[in-house]
């Protein structure tokens, strides 16, 4: 349905954050399946660990986020919506139920659960061979990036030249 | 705590809030953003886990009728009385 161009293009995340390779199906405001390739290639395999590779349990909560963030941006395409937003992650309540190696395919399920004027709750689910291997539960708000960058905390050099001394 | 109701509502939102339930009941009349430190994404949790325990619906606006956990049973009560008649 939408491949890794498209996905690049919706996400406000870049490289080498991406972790959606293409979107299977879509339902404006109500459903997403995306898929990713776990490649033994991923930057993160060589120390995540030195002696097997496993892909973060973090960053496989990441393609859930990235999954829920493409239905909202989808939908809201579908219904001419705004820019110059990203969604934060509020809360979230997640199991890792099976670890996942180099060379998995993970079908990726969100659906929305309750929608809000600037947040949503959605689940995910995460799918390797029909075996559920994450499922995760998460509470999101959208934000203007504007917002996001004069709320962002900055030391002056003396300041962090204090904080190193202490 | 007395009711069927209290007891199920202090426990799902001591759990959510992660707060012991008989420290959440006896602060039951504390203002959840103020006095306990529950922020608006928490909220918005509660909101919807109340909707799918009792079957609800709860528009966005009365998230501000669920300022304290006696506030928040009261208005579940209300919703449920609502629904009867």
């Amino acid at each position: 349905m939408l491949n890794f161009e498209d996905v690049r293009r919706l996400l406000p995340q870049g490289h080498p954050f991406i972790f959606i390779d293409r979107v299977l199906e879509f339902e404006a405001k109500r459903r997403i399946v995306c898929l990713k390739n776990v490649t033994g290639g991923e930057y993160y395999f060589p120390g995540h660990f030195p002696e097997v590779g496993i892909m973060p349990g973090a960053l496989i909560g990441e393609a859930i986020s990235q999954a829920a963030i493409l239905l909202f941006r989808l939908s809201e395409e579908a219904q001419a919506g705004q820019n110059g937003r990203i969604f934060l992650v509020g809360t979230t309540r997640t199991r890792f139920i099976s670890p996942v190696f180099p060379g998995d395919t993970l079908l990726i399920t969100v659906e929305v659960v309750k929608l809000f004027s600037r947040s949503a709750i959605v689940t995910g689910r995460v799918e390797l061979e029909g075996r559920l291997v994450v499922k995760s539960t998460l509470t999101f708000s959208a934000v203007s990036l504007a917002d996001v960058k004069k709320s962002r905390r900055v030391g002056t050099p003396e300041r962090v030249a204090q904080e190193v001394s202490r | 705590m007395t009711s069927e109701l209290e007891k199920q509502i202090t426990a799902i939102l001591a759990e959510v809030i992660e707060m012991d339930e008989a420290e959440l009941w006896e602060k039951r009349n504390q203002r959840f953003v103020e006095d306990l430190d529950v922020d608006s994404m928490l909220a918005l949790e509660i909101l919807a886990i109340l909707e799918k325990k009792y079957r609800i619906e709860i528009p966005e606006e009365n998230i501000l009728d669920l300022v304290s956990l006696q506030s928040t049973i009261d208005f579940v009560d209300r919703k449920l009385k609502q629904r009867v008649a």
